[in-house]
């Protein structure tokens, strides 16, 4: 008994030593301390602070889904964006994104973990955007000095990005819990540590005001391969998993003797119509196979779920043209 | 330290948590000890008022012979104040003066060798990020700090859904006849009766209602607009102060709003203020802002959801102070 302990205890400081040596080079002091004991080192968690801050506030965006808004945070110079999965909803939606500054960019939401609230997504017109760095190692305690942002409540060009302060009030296994406010709107917004650093997004408020959760980055670090390329992952309270069957196209069509079916009608607002399908356009093909009668369409579309994306080959006015959409939600 | 962690977590397997006991959190009182520089001078220059033994709000000294700020609304209307500085209770404070536009209100005491707050004389705002100190739970006779950051721009907080009148008019045609005047507003301050026909507004007649939602459009909360009316006969003049919609009808409570705590009646319809993240509940208002330093920045003026709190800035409130408090004797 004696030795496996003295075993273990020399595993672990062999693991330890490099880690700490890794992630904890300009680690501030300030974390190290109980509390924080005069006011110098109140003045060196602001110093922290408010250096940190102009960069994490370039970096914070308002995702605005239409209906509400929620936060989220550019974590590399070609758009990727981390926020929540019960922000974006889903996968393969259009976002509108805002930065700080005003600047409205259009973006895509990729995959997200239904059941740890981790969600991703993508800005998708040309350009280097403002980002943050990521806290890879995993490095911070319970205790630590932490700041939130968000557009609290939805985008306000006079107000700006929103911060708070806090500490790393409780961790577990998957979850980590700061004392820094927050309120809707805050949601997939990003917590920092004080050379800010990403350390997690905030998912949902406490039951008291002063006890909020974060999911940890780590979570998203674990998923990330599979929610960059748009992947669903996991059945959980944060996202409902499209289902088959209601996925929906709004087109009206009627079968032509000579094969393919005419579409007669276009759905307002319908994806058919977003996609610019037309009235009078002939469908022929959807992902590769023969259209013949508008009850095997039906049965093909039965097939699919919101946001699953469909491939048409069709005629207009006599030409042979493809498309790819994404269904919507029946 | 981290060794026990994670000893404890390799035993435990998955499940394990760690927590930060409550007097090292931000609003600890571990940490709150770090603040005792403000905290004397919340002692000495913050007050309390009670109506009967209930604190109602907080107020803020601003001279030696008994001047005293506080939230104009909270104390409207109330009977038996008592305002206690430091150890002592004074009874039945005089009322001096309420400045609508800013919901401040000035009180009188009688005493003498109070030690006013230093208000500082910067007009530049304390940048996002800045330490902000203001009173937390008291009790009889020592004065208790909660602590947070400044969290966004300063900026003017309109009205929530506009300014109005306060009364209900009878339209027809083109005569405007007051059929109703709401209790509590500029309306029935200035003396407006049910029956009394409205024949100009300012110094123009209105062509009809959009013009005059208009002309309120340019007002803010406090803000006066001469009305013309005719009673039995003969023209009066009328000097009307406009309130907010809100602060008048009340408002729908958002979702965030039923999240939390007891907001201030009276969050809207400021002229500028400063945010941050000390949550105070409604009888929390009306005492000083303060640096880490004791310095005066601002006084708190509404708990406005669940994470943000706002203070009228020192410049304004040494303009607002200045013209509630008597001239001086020749």
């Amino acid at each position: 008994m004696m030795f496996s302990f003295t075993a273990i205890s020399s595993v672990l400081f062999a693991v330890l030593i490099p880690a700490m040596a890794l992630g904890e080079v300009d680690r501030p002091y300030i974390n190290d301390k109980q509390v924080p004991e005069d006011r110098h080192d109140l003045e060196v968690i602001q110093k922290h602070l408010t250096e940190a801050l102009a960069g994490s506030r370039r970096a914070t965006v308002c995702i605005d889904l239409g209906e509400g808004s929620g936060s989220g945070v550019v974590v590399s110079a070609d758009g990727l964006i981390l926020t929540a999965a019960h922000v974006t909803g889903g996968v393969g939606r259009e976002l509108t994104v805002i930065f700080e500054d005003g600047k409205k960019v259009k973006a895509e939401s990729l995959g997200l973990v239904a059941d740890s609230d981790c969600a991703m997504a993508r800005i998708t017109e040309g350009g280097e955007w403002p980002h943050v760095e990521l806290d890879r190692e995993d490095s911070f305690r319970l205790g630590d000095w932490v700041y939130s942002l968000g557009h609290s409540g939805g985008f306000d060009a006079a107000r700006g990005v929103v911060v708070r302060l806090g500490r790393v009030v409780r961790l577990a296994s998957d979850s980590l819990q700061s004392d820094c406010s927050l309120i809707g709107g805050d949601s997939g917004g990003p917590l920092f540590d004080l050379r800010g650093r990403l350390i997690g997004i905030h998912s949902r408020v406490g039951e008291r005001i002063q006890e909020n959760m974060h999911v940890p980055l780590r979570e998203f670090l674990e998923h990330w391969d599979e929610m960059s390329q748009g992947e669903f992952i996991g059945e959980g309270p944060f996202a409902k998993r499209p289902e088959k069957g209601k996925g929906f196209l709004g087109v009206g069509t009627v079968a032509r003797d000579e094969g393919g079916l005419e579409v007669e009608r276009i759905g307002r607002e319908s994806p058919a119509e977003k996609a610019g399908l037309k009235a009078g356009d002939v469908l022929l093909k959807m992902d590769g196979v023969d259209l013949t009668t508008k009850e095997q369409f039906q049965e093909l579309l039965k097939e699919k779920a919101p946001d699953d994306r469909v491939r048409f080959d069709f005629l207009r006015s006599g030409r042979s043209e493809t498309l790819t959409l994404r269904l919507g939600e029946r | 330290m981290m060794l026990v962690v994670l000893w404890a977590c390799l035993t435990a397997g998955v499940g394990w948590a760690q927590t930060l006991e409550s007097s090292r959190r931000t609003n600890g009182l571990a940490v709150h000890a770090c603040f005792e520089p403000a905290r004397e001078v919340l002692q000495r220059s913050s007050a309390v008022i009670l109506q009967g033994s209930k604190k109602i709000a907080y107020g803020t000294v601003f001279s030696a012979d008994g001047l005293i700020a506080t939230k104009a609304s909270e104390i409207d209307g109330a009977e038996g104040l008592r305002v206690t500085v430091g150890s002592k209770t004074y009874d039945s404070p005089e009322l001096l003066g309420v400045d609508l536009a800013w919901d401040v209100a000035l009180l009188r005491v009688p005493a003498s060798g109070l030690e006013p707050v230093n208000l500082v004389e910067s007009d530049v705002d304390l940048p996002r990020g800045t330490w902000v100190v203001a009173n937390g739970a008291t009790t009889r006779i020592r004065r208790r700090v909660q602590v947070g950051i400044v969290s966004a721009s300063a900026r003017e907080i309109p009205a929530a859904g506009g300014v109005v009148l306060g009364v209900t008019l009878d339209e027809k045609r083109d005569r405007w006849v007051v059929t109703k005047v709401h209790e509590g507003s500029g309306a029935e301050l200035a003396g407006l009766r049910a029956g009394d026909r409205i024949v100009a507004v300012g110094e123009a007649k209105m062509k009809d209602r959009e013009a005059l939602d208009e002309r309120l459009a340019k007002l803010r909360v406090g803000d006066e607009l001469k009305l013309v009316v005719e009673r039995a006969g003969e023209r009066l003049d009328l000097q009307v102060r406009v309130s907010g919609r809100a602060d008048l009808f009340g408002e729908e409570k958002t979702r965030n709003d039923e999240m939390s705590g007891r907001f201030s009646e009276r969050r809207s319809g400021f002229p500028r203020i400063i945010q941050h993240d000390i949550l105070a509940n409604a009888a929390g208002m009306g005492g000083p802002l303060l640096g880490i330093d004791g310095r005066c920045h601002g006084m708190n003026i509404a708990r406005a959801n669940r994470s943000e709190t706002f203070a009228i800035p020192a410049g304004e409130l040494r303009a607002v102070i200045d013209r509630l408090k008597p001239a001086a004797g020749p």
